[in-house]
């Protein structure tokens, strides 16, 4: 009886696993770069919607913060301003 | 007859044993349970007298117990200070033919040892009892005196039937109401006394010899000669 | 007992101090462990354990419904895009499907996606993951695996699909939502217990108060009644509960107990007052006849006399034990079906014979049957008890009725006489145990009948009383005592 409460608790994560999934190690993403900032700005670029705001800010302060070194914040910036420009 | 006293009161013991001896018994007395089973089971006795009570691991009831599972049918009377009823039935349960509660008188404990020690070893099946001129018929239940038919009630029948039975035998008055009345308790007053003087003066009406006896501080006896 | 040994001085010097007397202190268990220790404790911590498990239950429903959707919807959706991205590559090759994957990267503004194209040869054509799961099987689809994003750890699903020319297309999701959603439940859950520990422990305590206040009664009568006082009872409050039933049933019980005490009491009585009579009458005369008497039938009558007292004190000794042993209801495994008649006309037939000495005249009077359950020979006793009463105490001439009628659920036995009677006042204290009233004193008896009579009416459930007899002479009123006995 007194044991009980911790074991339960444990049992908790249990419930997430779902069957006919396999657990795998760690895997790493690719790691993004200035490159890869470019490469979003140059597929910005072309699109219709690339002048108006909020694309525009967002993608110059997305390459702004790509040129600082904050290139996650950067790529994260650039896509919402893709997003943006595509009216999604 | 021989008899087997187990008796761990040394008082007790001497006392009963020499008034059986002056009754004309041969008495053999052992203090202890085990050496009463011992005896018992190795000679031969015509009665024994055991105290419920005995020290040494082996108590009244478990040596008649033990005695009655090696085919020993040995009569049994035990002698108790434990006087409740169950107790009593308790004694009779195991194999005791009679049970005699302490203290009592050495007369009642004489008349039981000889009424147990005579009794016929198998119930002859009798239709007939006979003392002098006095017939019992057990068939018929009738009553006859010298050829003279006596009237008597069922009751009366069933306490001449045992005292002829037991004729020329002490029966107490404890005795007749245990076996004729079928009571285990002091009555307290001489109620049987009645009885038997009733039955008496149906017997002995318009004859010589009284048949019925009375035996002082013991009870009564039936038997031909006075 | 010896004194305690002192230390000699010359002894005591450059020796270790004599041993310390040691104390055995009493413990004291804390107020905690006598809390923990309690019924009323376990009782709440049961019901906190259920109240967790009902929480715990609650729970995993929950769980199942928000995370087990989130999963089954990110799952759905990571298979739809897999299979739009493998018809695409059917339909338009490596190319087309490295330009979908580019497209959907460069739309992922929350970066919770992770794609993978690789050709045959395991090299990687398209996306943001560096390869496959190490341990990739391909029977196996799904993985669940930690996916670190430029180092950040997070949870993630994987969905594999290894398309027709042996080349591998991997399409994931960050499963961060349902972690968190993971989290805040077992945070509820940890609160919900700590807060039911709390309510146990709380509950325990005032459990345990107003137990102990329900239980006052109880155990403080008890109390006094181990400090040797009988009297004292459970005050009951009326309430129809558990504990009522526990102060009643433990003041019937003390009924019972202060009723054998009084028992005992009895017993030690009868020994101080009727033995001590015929003890000493006996020791006298036994006296006189030693010092006094030379002529040996005079001895005789005199020893004869003794053994008659002492079988006097023998009987009412019996008698005492007889009704101790009634009184302290041991004989009711000696119950069975009976019929009172057969019974009545044994007694009757054992009295009358004395009664018709006397001149008197027993009359009886029952119907064919009066089954019953009790005591054979007790039943009989007491009948031989009140007949032998009846006998000893009518006049002769006189008239003693035994008679017993069927009531509704009972049987009811009289014994009418024609004797001196009994007062109001006497009445009452017949069957006391050695009372005799003073129109008694002259007859011979131990004065118990009554009480055995009355001890083998309680031990069957009935009831005994008296009423006025059917006496005609004026001096002779005459007494009937009457037995109700339950038939059942």
């Amino acid at each position: 009886m007194r044991t009980m409460p911790p074991r339960l608790f444990l049992l908790l994560p249990l419930l997430a696993s779902l069957p006919g999934t396999a657990a795998a190690e760690a895997l790493r993403t690719v790691p993004q770069d200035v490159s890869y900032c470019r490469e979003l700005a140059a597929r910005l670029a072309p699109l219709p919607g690339a002048e108006k705001e909020p694309a525009r800010s967002l993608a110059e302060e997305g390459v702004r913060l790509c040129d600082d070194g904050y290139v996650r914040t950067g790529v994260a910036k650039l896509r919402r301003a893709l997003k943006a420009a595509q009216g999604r | 007859m021989r008899i087997l006293l187990v008796e761990d009161d040394a008082e007790v013991g001497r006392f009963v044993k020499k008034g059986l001896q002056e009754a004309g018994h041969t008495v053999e007395h052992v203090p202890n349970g085990r050496e009463g089973l011992f005896m018992a089971a190795g000679e031969n006795f015509d009665l024994l007298v055991l105290d419920r009570m005995l020290p040494g691991g082996i108590d009244g009831v478990r040596l008649v117990e033990t005695l009655r599972g090696q085919g020993n049918h040995t009569p049994v009377l035990f002698l108790s200070a434990l006087a409740g009823v169950d107790e009593r039935v308790k004694g009779l349960k195991a194999g005791g033919d009679d049970y005699l509660v302490k203290p009592f008188a050495f007369a009642e404990l004489l008349a039981r040892v000889e009424a147990l020690g005579r009794r016929p070893a198998v119930d002859a099946p009798a239709t007939r009892l006979k003392i002098a001129d006095l017939e019992l018929d057990l068939l018929s239940r009738t009553v006859t005196r010298g050829g003279k038919r006596i009237d008597v009630q069922p009751r009366e029948f069933r306490l001449l039937e045992h005292l002829m039975r037991h004729a020329g035998q002490v029966v107490t008055r404890t005795m007749l109401l245990e076996k004729v009345w079928d009571y285990h308790f002091d009555p307290q007053t001489n109620v049987i006394d009645v009885h038997v003087s009733r039955l008496r003066q149906k017997l002995d009406k318009g004859f010589e010899k009284p048949l019925i006896h009375t035996v002082r501080n013991a009870g009564y006896m039936i038997r031909a000669e006075p | 007992m010896a004194p305690p040994p002192h230390p000699r001085p010359g002894h005591a010097a450059g020796r270790p101090p004599p041993h310390p007397v040691r104390r055995r202190v009493q413990q004291h268990p804390g107020p905690l462990w006598r809390l923990l220790s309690s019924t009323s404790f376990r009782i709440a911590l049961l019901f906190a354990t259920l109240f967790l498990l009902a929480g715990l239950a609650f729970t995993g429903v929950l769980w199942w419904g928000t995370a087990g959707t989130l999963e089954r919807q990110i799952d759905a959706a990571i298979r739809a895009d897999a299979l739009a991205l493998a018809e695409r590559w059917r339909e338009a090759g490596d190319d087309a499907v490295a330009e979908a994957i580019s497209e959907r990267l460069a739309l992922d503004a929350e970066d919770q996606t992770a794609y993978l194209l690789t050709a045959p040869d395991g090299r990687r054509l398209a996306g943001n993951l560096e390869q496959l799961p190490e341990d990739y099987r391909t029977d196996i689809q799904w993985y669940a695996m930690t996916l670190l994003r430029d180092g950040i750890p997070g949870e993630a699903r994987l969905y594999v699909v290894q398309l027709p020319d042996g080349s591998h297309l991997a399409v994931g999701r960050d499963v961060g939502e349902k972690l968190r959603l993971r989290a805040l439940l077992t945070e509820g859950l940890a609160w919900s217990a700590g807060v039911a520990i709390l309510f146990a422990f709380a509950g325990a305590w005032l459990l345990r108060r107003w137990l102990e206040e329900r239980l006052i009664p109880a155990t403080a009568t008890a109390a006094l009644i181990a400090g040797g006082d009988l009297s004292p009872r459970v005050p009951l409050a009326g309430r129809d509960d558990e504990f009522e039933a526990l102060g009643r049933s433990m003041n019937t019980m003390l009924d019972r107990i202060a009723h054998l005490m009084e028992g005992v009491r009895g017993v030690s009585d009868a020994i101080a007052h009727d033995l001590r009579t015929p003890i000493a009458r006996a020791r006298s005369r036994l006296e006189e006849a030693l010092e006094t008497s030379d002529d040996p039938a005079a001895l005789k009558g005199a020893l004869e006399r003794g053994i008659a007292d002492l079988d006097n004190v023998t009987r009412v000794f019996q008698a005492v034990l007889r009704i101790a042993e009634v009184e302290a209801g041991a004989r009711r495994a000696a119950f069975a079906p009976l019929d009172l008649v057969p019974l009545l006309a044994d007694a009757a037939e054992l009295y009358g014979a004395t009664a018709e000495e006397n001149g008197q005249t027993l009359r009886t009077e029952w119907p064919k049957s009066l089954p019953l359950t009790g005591d054979r020979d007790l039943l009989l006793q007491a009948i031989a008890n009140l007949l032998d009463n009846a006998v000893k105490f009518t006049v002769p001439g006189g008239t003693i009725t035994l008679s017993a009628e069927m009531q509704e659920d009972a049987v009811l036995i009289r014994v009418a006489d024609e004797g001196p009677g009994l007062s109001a006042e006497d009445r009452q204290r017949v069957g006391e145990r050695f009372f005799r009233a003073d129109s008694a004193r002259a007859t011979p008896g131990s004065g118990l009948g009554i009480s055995l009579v009355r001890a083998v009416v309680q031990l069957h459930g009935g009831m005994l009383w008296f009423e006025d007899g059917q006496g005609t002479q004026p001096d002779y009123p005459g007494l009937t005592v009457c037995l109700g006995l339950p038939v059942a």
